[in-house]
């Protein structure tokens, strides 16, 4: 089962990530605070912004058109490993991941 | 001897039609015995199969590959034919091009500069119907955001803009099976159409707008210029009854529920929750279909090629298999997954438009109302659409 790491300001979580999930679905399922996911996963609120950190980045999936549009109106800064969560789906892949949440969504 | 269990069940099929009167104002009861009879069931009368679970709509909106919208999203072919290709009936690249364009004004960044005047325009409202006491929230309430506001910026000619609330409702009532009332529709479809054909072409459109966005698009070779009249209908149809319905649905709901609307009125920062609760227990379109276009199986029950699948957004929002006690309005529960505004590759463009306008009346309404109270309320009796023809109400 897969690891994701979420930094939240100077806390940090490990979470069990179950396949098929996104990195959104599973920080709320875990209830890692700061990302809102307002529109539920459809690419349309860039409101679960986070910032890929560590891990094994090279093996994320690249940032689709839909995504790209949505990462230039986010609220904190976009910045090269910016991405959303929602877009991001859960494989072994990506064990041991690290993203920190974006400090303002809304 | 040992036999193996078949990998496929029969799906269970019902005669329940989803579409007469007493059904399309009371669906609960319907929706939740075809929620119990399986992950799909086949509705004989259609010769559809309704998807009524969570798990399922949200598993055939997310998965376009089986479930294609390039053969239409509506339940009768005469329909399909008269959108195809709009943003709405189509998939792929061509899917993505288009609702690139239609959304580039909707964005939350694009959407940015309007708040301002959008909130004014709430609090004005707001404050000139509670001064009034009593009022309508369908009419008076419910329209007047989309009506103003949002149809100026899609910026069709004033000619004939009158007609859009006609035509929006109409359209949407023959998205519905070939039944008497998608056949009464049809006629005003014509009317639309020729309007998107003759009216909404540069020149006639308001320079900025949206509509005109679109022409200038199809001018730079992002989307085919035979489309624009199709496309205008992407932002004709679905701009303005469905906010309108889902702003009276949501003042019902918190008449309904008086200690609701308490909750809100002392901590104004649930109203996005309460917004989300409120698409999800009367979402304003209840329900699209999908073509089939492989053979498909899902939780043992196999839907065959060439079959079409109604996606009952209503029903998987009230599935209790997904949300506990699910028709309980509570504003503190923040179902953003709900299934309102679709799900997947076509998920509502508009979404983060119709969340500005309903949370700029909500927000100044907490501030001015204590109770509303329902005098009168006439359901609009309607295929597709839920919500309030009529709200009378008294504010304190």
């Amino acid at each position: 089962m897969p690891k994701i790491t979420y930094r939240v300001g100077g806390d940090s979580t490990t979470v069990d990530a179950a396949v098929g999930t996104s990195l959104m679905q599973l920080a709320l399922q875990n209830a890692v605070s700061g990302i809102v996911a307002e529109c539920g996963g459809n690419a349309m609120c860039a409101t679960c912004h986070v910032y890929v950190e560590d891990g094994p980045v090279d093996r994320l999936a690249d940032v689709g058109a839909a995504e790209d549009e949505m990462l230039d109106c986010t609220m904190s800064p976009r910045e090269p490993n910016s991405r959303l969560s929602c877009q991001i789906p859960m494989t072994d892949e990506i064990d041991g991941l690290v993203v920190r949440v974006a400090d303002e969504q809304h | 001897m040992t036999t193996t269990a078949p990998a496929t069940t029969i799906c269970p099929r019902s005669d329940f039609d989803v579409y007469t009167d007493s059904a399309l104002l009371d669906p609960w009861p319907g929706y939740r015995e075809l929620r119990d009879a399986g992950p799909l069931v086949h509705l004989d009368r259609y010769g559809m199969f309704a998807a009524t679970r969570y798990d399922t709509v949200s598993h055939v909106l997310r998965t376009p590959e089986v479930f294609p919208s390039g053969e239409g999203v509506m339940m009768n072919d005469e329909m399909n034919q008269v959108l195809r290709g709009n943003t709405l009936c189509s998939d792929g690249e061509a899917h993505d091009a288009s609702r690139r364009v239609i959304a580039r004004p909707l964005t939350p960044k694009a959407l940015r500069p309007l708040h301002d005047e959008i909130r004014a325009e709430a609090r004005g409202l707001v404050d000139r119907l509670t001064a009034r006491g009593s009022f309508d929230a369908a009419g008076d309430l419910a329209h007047h955001l989309p009506v103003t506001i949002v149809s100026n910026l899609v910026g069709l000619p004033e000619e004939g803009r009158e007609r859009m609330l006609v035509w929006a409702s109409e359209m949407f009532n023959c998205f519905g099976p070939m039944n008497e009332r998608t056949q009464r529709s049809l006629s005003v479809l014509g009317e639309m159409m020729e309007y998107a054909t003759t009216q909404a072409v540069p020149g006639k459109l308001k320079p900025g707008s949206w509509a005109e966005a679109v022409h200038d698009a199809a001018a730079r070779g992002e989307v085919d210029p035979g489309k624009c009249p199709v496309m205008m209908i992407d932002y004709m149809g679905p701009s303005l009854d469905t906010t309108i319905f889902a702003i009276s649905s949501a003042v019902w709901l918190f008449a309904e529920n008086p200690d609701q609307w308490d909750l809100v009125r002392e901590n104004p920062s649930l109203v996005p929750s309460a917004i989300n609760e409120v698409l999800r227990m009367e979402a304003p379109i209840q329900d699209f279909s999908r073509s089939v276009a492989v053979d498909h199986e899902i939780d043992g029950v196999l839907l065959p090629r060439g079959s079409r699948v109604i996606a009952f957004y209503g029903a998987g929002n009230r599935d209790e298999r997904h949300y506990p006690d699910p028709d309980r309005f509570d504003v503190t529960r923040n179902p953003t997954d709900h299934l309102g505004f679709g799900a997947g590759p076509h998920a509502c463009v508009g979404m983060n438009l119709a969340r500005l306008e309903m949370r700029a009346l909500f927000e100044a309404l907490a501030e001015k109302v204590t109770r509303f109270e329902v005098q009168h309320s006439e359901r609009a009796l309607h295929n597709i659409l839920r919500g309030f023809t009529r709200l009378d109400v008294t504010v304190h």
